[in-house]
């Protein structure tokens, strides 16, 4: 077991790489497609380090996220803190599903952060209601979290629980 | 084990002290798991408690922010942690025109550099052409500000990023305070109007193009100076749709749409989206123009920032100037207003 610090360094270099996956340029066809990355990430840590990457953690990548979509401030922040509390109050249960059981929770989870997201942007008049297209991207999510998960554990047994 | 130790254990009573002992033992280990329950069950409220303080803060964040001011600040200061992010998703694009710049061929560059003198011949002859245009136009009009639209300063700069929503349609560009940028500048492509700057931070500005659905641009159709109200719609990426646009008005496929100065954010007479299809249903009370932008937003790397300062966004008094105006004027849109 390393120390907490080193732990976070690990966390929070494996978030550039998805914040980096989350707002670089794509083809128009594909956006409504892209992964909800910086939302499977935050799943994964707070799934497999409960007692180290919590609420706040989650919190705050959502509030970076903001800054980084020039969005509203605290929109990302509310939807990925609650991801985080449904993956710490089922994290016992997710370990002991198979990848692709997971990739059921998760397809539920990012639908239900995407639908709150677009709702609280449509209110307060960030952007126009559009049609569900948007709820791809839950799709796209459910779909890669396989593969996800397996780098992610690996990276996570290499560097924090060696 | 304190408090299982006996003072004095008389020898007879051994075995009844190692059964004390293993009563002990046992009692301590249900002893450290209520601890380790009792540890998870107030783990478990806190984390409800600060799920709600977590969720409340980021209301009152998205308030602030939605409603007032006061997080602008913030916002700058937070822009700075961004930029490496937008520096490597950025690395792409500049790697391949860097590639392409080592890459190219001597041929190439001696047939590019060709037509680019050719281009630049003609741009010039246009040029030379529009020198006396604007002169005499001026001198209609009797404003010196008529002759600044024409030259006014830029800035140059670059889109870097787009934004990631994809109902929300902004582009992310190189430039910032810190090159003066303000918000509601307007943004223009080689081909035309491209949208106005929302958001500024400290190198980097966030520009809101004008196919966004809640993007109005004031036009007026060239060939006839009608004006109209331009929107972007919902869904398209590089379409815009005339408001209010009554079935009577004069509009018809092809027609060139050009920036018209009213409302002060965008300088007067630059091209911007053409007229690709009208449908006028007499059942309704407006006409359904669409048009498609000039620029290509999707695609374009290179844009400049119109400088106020040497521009006339707007020219108040050209109304009362129709009057006397001649009608003899070289200038299409003004003959045709006047004849109105």
């Amino acid at each position: 077991m390393k120390s907490r610090a080193y732990t976070y360094w690990v966390v929070v270099l494996s978030l550039f790489f998805a914040y980096l996956f989350a707002i670089v340029p794509l083809p128009e066809w594909s956006l409504n497609w892209r992964p909800e990355w910086v939302l499977l990430f935050v799943f994964y840590w707070t799934m497999a380090l409960p007692y180290r990457i919590g609420l706040g953690f989650a919190w705050l990548a959502g509030l970076l996220l903001d800054v980084l979509e020039g969005g509203m401030l605290g929109l990302n922040a509310l939807t990925l803190m609650l991801v985080a509390y449904i993956a710490l109050s089922l994290h016992q249960r997710l370990r002991m599903y198979t990848p692709i059981q997971q990739s059921g929770v998760v397809l539920i989870v990012s639908l239900l952060a995407l639908l709150l997201a677009h709702w609280l942007q449509v209110v307060t008049g960030q952007i126009v209601a559009t049609d569900s297209a948007y709820l791809f991207a839950a799709l796209s999510s459910a779909a890669i979290w396989p593969v996800l998960f397996s780098l992610l554990r690996s990276l996570r047994r290499g560097f924090i629980n060696s | 084990m304190p408090a299982c130790a006996h003072p004095a254990v008389p020898p007879l009573a051994a075995g009844l002290q190692r059964f004390r002992i293993r009563i002990c033992v046992s009692k301590r280990a249900i002893a450290r798991e209520v601890v380790i329950d009792k540890a998870l069950f107030t783990k478990t409220v806190a984390l409800e408690y600060r799920a709600l303080a977590l969720g409340l803060l980021s209301i009152c964040l998205m308030f602030a922010d939605n409603r007032f001011d006061y997080l602008g600040p913030i916002r700058y200061a937070l822009a700075y942690t961004a930029l490496p992010v937008y520096w490597v998703a950025d690395l792409p694009a500049r790697t391949s025109s860097v590639v392409d710049d080592v890459l190219i061929s001597k041929t190439e560059l001696v047939e590019e550099n060709a037509r680019l003198r050719d281009e630049l011949l003609l741009a010039q002859r246009e040029l030379q052409v529009m020198e006396s245009l604007t002169s005499e136009n001026s001198r209609l009009l009797a404003l010196d500000e008529a002759a600044k639209t024409l030259d006014g300063e830029v800035i140059a700069a670059e889109v870097i990023n787009q934004s990631p929503n994809p109902a929300s349609k902004r582009v992310l560009i190189n430039r910032g305070a810190a090159q003066g940028v303000f918000v509601g500048q307007a943004l223009l492509a080689a081909e035309g109007l491209m949208g106005q700057v929302v958001e500024v931070m400290p190198t980097t500005s966030w520009v809101l193009l004008l196919s966004d659905p809640l993007h109005v641009t004031p036009v007026e159709v060239n060939r006839n100076g009608e004006r109209a109200l331009a929107r972007g719609v919902r869904g398209a990426s590089d379409e815009v749709e005339l408001e209010f646009f009554t079935q009577t008005q004069d509009i018809e496929e092809g027609d060139l749409l050009i920036s018209s100065g009213m409302g002060q954010v965008f300088p007067k007479n630059y091209p911007v989206a053409d007229v690709i299809a009208i449908a006028r249903d007499p059942g309704q009370d407006f006409a359904t123009v669409r048009a498609r932008l000039r620029v290509a937003v999707n695609s374009t790397r290179n844009v400049m920032l119109i400088n106020p300062a040497a521009e006339t966004v707007a020219q108040p008094a050209a109304s009362d100037l129709e009057a006397s105006v001649d009608t003899a004027a070289n200038s299409q849109a003004l003959t045709e207003q006047v004849q109105q």
